[in-house]
């Protein structure tokens, strides 16, 4: 249970609400039962005594005692009501005392008298304790002719008391009861009200740029549910409008610049191969062609990129062995490390079959493998590597070369993006390479993946989901991927991943990837 | 030979027009859809280089109505789209071939004479520039009677770079034949293949025979006229 969700506060709060209120109520009931309670004994206390009043006012005055027990005895029957009565007859003689009662609750003759001088204190009713019994006894002065009487009328209590301990007993066990029910009841209630926005988050959840057709499910319930659901879907709408407005202008504009760009090339080069122009002018028109093939590229490039971000991009899938194609694409480029004094090394890689598109592929390694000659001074190393788990297959490009600063890890895979201005530019990079390969590897449901160190070198990596588990969880064999290239590298690299959830994952996976080098046993067959 | 060109866009037809007719064709050209069928139901034509998106009638459509028409008219389609499938389409619905822009004029003129069936390739089986022979049976290498020991990759580039002698050959053209796509725009490849074929071609011997037209890319012929190599 999350303490912080809404159902849980909710619930957490009406609760407490109810207890308040339980309370109150509660309390309220028990004093009021009692008050009433109390009052009607009073009350039927008050005509008893009323009727020993009388007996002892319309008596003549010589009246004997025993008259009296008589009189009291036959109109009153204290016992049987399970009263007490006593009189006493000024100033202390005993006139009257009731008999234990039928239910013997209490012992008559224990009940003290009015402490002091009962003519003058101004005793009217009082609780009295005998033998551990609360009894209510309440007091009458009377003047009569055959003298002064002080007439005590009680009742015991415990039948109040014990109706008074059941309830409290009963509100007890019964309010927190309820009070645990209703929160229970209303998490639950939240819980279900909520349900439609789970769904809508879960929806939202699985749109990307890619995929921006998918609405949110309208739950038609009038009220502001609905309209959230219904205003997120409008803004659905203009994002997409937007998006697909942008693509199709960068399309549009790649697309178009390619006629021109023909008819430039087209002139230019029939000038430069025709006899007439020598020389200097010969040299700058080549100058130009040069600059026309970097537009040309630049174009295509955007073009691609373009076609990946609309989802047009259309691949032919086939069965690609990473190892063969890893092997033989370093076979067609090792006479450019050669000539460039690097060492390029892709022997004996290890099989692992993937579903994608060779020609793209190929085009992803080419590239890494071209960046990483390029930026690996001479006597310097690039390796090939790939290795595969039950999760993942991994093709692995790896150089001793410049490295790439922390700082600019997080935006390799950024369009345009060049690391160093200057020295890219003059090798003719259009800064468009990594942005289109992390498309391709998109496309491919792959990831790509860059561990680097200034000095040291880098590691590009592409990481394919195993068919069978294409679906898997990703996260939880994270840790476990076979670590093989980078084992002899204990240094901890910073790691940037091409999705764009880059920020949070950069410092968590440089750790990652850091223990998994050098603590971890790669676990490969 | 005579070629009709089906282009709106003015100055692409009229660069294209004016290097095929250096090439020795007859070149007719139509700037949309409607006069392009004007022209193909008026003229005979023994090739029909189409854009694709052109005004009235679309370049799809009209290829259509070619292959009811004309079935056996070879057609090259001119075109800015280069998805796959927008290619497979086209050569379902009939067309020989697929140029996407921008082409290179010279592989315009390879695809041009291939269509019409004139050889656009040198197909002799030993080729000789100067004293550089290459047997294209035995894929032996000689000049001046040494022989070379080439790789595959070297002989292969050779070999294309000799198929039309004195020709200028793009790097796009020549990653395109003896690469693969994949190479395009990325690696400076041809240039390191092209200096190891120099090494072993030309630095023995005082003339050069293959040269660098800067801004375009290579050729193979003898040094004469306005021979400036590098």
């Amino acid at each position: 249970m999350n303490h912080r969700s809404l159902a849980f506060r909710l619930s957490l709060w009406y609760s407490l609400l109810l207890s308040a209120t339980f309370a109150l109520v509660g309390t309220g009931m028990f004093y009021g039962l009692q008050q009433y309670l109390r009052s009607s004994l009073r009350d039927s206390l008050r005509r008893r005594s009323v009727q020993v009043e009388q007996i002892l006012d319309q008596s003549r005055p010589d009246i004997s005692d025993a008259e009296i027990s008589d009189a009291i005895n036959t109109r009153v029957s204290p016992e049987f009501n399970n009263r007490f009565v006593r009189v006493t007859r000024d100033p202390a003689t005993l006139a009257y005392r009731s008999g234990p009662p039928a239910d013997r609750s209490f012992d008559p003759k224990a009940v003290p008298p009015i402490p002091g001088d009962w003519l003058n204190s101004g005793v009217v009713r009082r609780t009295v304790t005998v033998q551990a019994q609360r009894l209510m006894v309440s007091a009458t002065r009377i003047e009569t002719p055959s003298g002064r009487y002080l007439i005590e009328l009680g009742s015991s209590l415990a039948s109040i008391d014990a109706l008074q301990d059941r309830l409290l007993a009963l509100l007890g066990l019964l309010l927190p009861a309820l009070v645990v029910c209703a929160a229970g009841g209303g998490y639950l209630l939240v819980n279900w009200a909520l349900r439609p926005v789970d769904r809508m988050s879960q929806t939202a959840e699985q749109m990307s740029m890619k995929n921006l057709e998918a609405r949110l499910p309208v739950v038609p319930t009038g009220d502001a549910l609905q309209r959230l659901s219904l205003s997120l879907n409008h803004m659905l709408k203009r994002l997409r409008d937007s998006v697909q407005n942008s693509r199709r202008f960068l399309a549009d504009a790649s697309h178009e610049l390619r006629t021109p760009l023909t008819v430039v090339k087209g002139e230019l080069q029939e000038i430069v191969a025709g006899v007439a122009v020598h020389g200097e002018m010969r040299e700058r028109i080549g100058s130009v062609l040069e600059e026309v093939a970097r537009l040309e590229h630049l174009v295509s490039g955007l073009l691609a990129l373009s076609r990946f971000d609309a989802g047009e991009a259309k691949l032919e899938w086939s069965e690609v062995d990473l190892a063969a194609l890893g092997e033989s694409t370093s076979e067609q480029m090792r006479l450019i490390a050669e000539d460039r004094g690097v060492e390029l090394e892709s022997s004996t890689l290890e099989p692992t079959v993937v579903r994608g598109d060779r020609g793209r592929l190929k085009q992803v390694i080419v590239n890494l493998l071209d960046n990483a000659i390029r930026f690996t001074p001479r006597g310097g190393s690039v390796a090939v590597r790939t290795a595969r788990d039950d999760l993942y297959s991994i093709l692995e490009v790896h150089d001793t070369g410049v490295g790439i600063p922390t700082a600019a890890l997080p935006h390799i895979f950024e369009r345009f993006f060049r690391v160093d201005e200057a020295r890219s530019r003059e090798d003719g990079g259009a800064g468009l390479g990594l942005s289109i390969a992390k498309s391709i590897c998109s496309a491919h449901g792959a990831e790509i993946e860059v561990a680097s160190e200034v000095g040291s070198g880098s590691c590009f990596r592409l990481v394919f989901p195993r068919p069978e588990t294409a679906t898997g969880p990703r996260v939880s064999a994270r840790a476990n991927r076979s670590d093989a290239a980078l084992r002899h590298k204990p240094q901890s690299f910073s790691v940037a991943r091409a999705p764009a959830t880059f920020s949070p994952g950069a410092a968590s996976s440089a750790s990652e990837v850091g223990a998994g080098g050098s603590s971890q046993p790669a676990p490969m067959p | 030979m005579r070629l009709l060109i089906v282009e709106d866009d003015r100055k692409l037809a009229d660069f294209v027009a004016r290097g095929l007719r250096a090439e020795g064709f007859a070149v007719d050209l139509a700037a949309d859809g409607r006069e392009g069928r004007e022209h193909i139901d008026s003229y005979q034509y023994d090739l029909l280089i189409l854009d694709l998106m052109l005004p009235l009638i679309s370049g799809t459509e009209l290829l259509r109505m070619v292959r009811r028409s004309n079935p056996t008219l070879p057609v090259l389609i001119l075109t800015a789209r280069d998805a796959t499938d927008d290619k497979v389409k086209h050569f379902e619905a009939g067309a020989d071939d697929y140029l996407t822009k921008p082409f290179d004029f010279a592989e315009l003129v390879v695809r041009v004479k291939s269509l019409l069936r004139r050889t656009p390739v040198e197909r002799a089986d030993v080729i000789l520039v100067s004293n550089l022979e290459v047997n294209r049976l035995t894929r032996q290498v000689r000049r001046g009677g040494q022989n070379i020991e080439l790789t595959g990759k070297e002989y292969a580039l050779l070999e294309y770079l000799l198929s039309s002698p004195s020709r200028v050959f793009t790097r796009t053209m020549i990653l395109e034949h003896v690469w693969d796509q994949s190479f395009e725009g990325v690696t400076n490849i041809v240039d390191v293949y092209v200096r190891h074929l120099r090494r072993k071609v030309d630095d023995p011997f005082p003339v050069k025979l293959i040269h660098t037209v800067r801004g375009m890319g290579y050729c193979v012929r003898e040094a004469q006229q306005s021979a400036e190599a590098e």
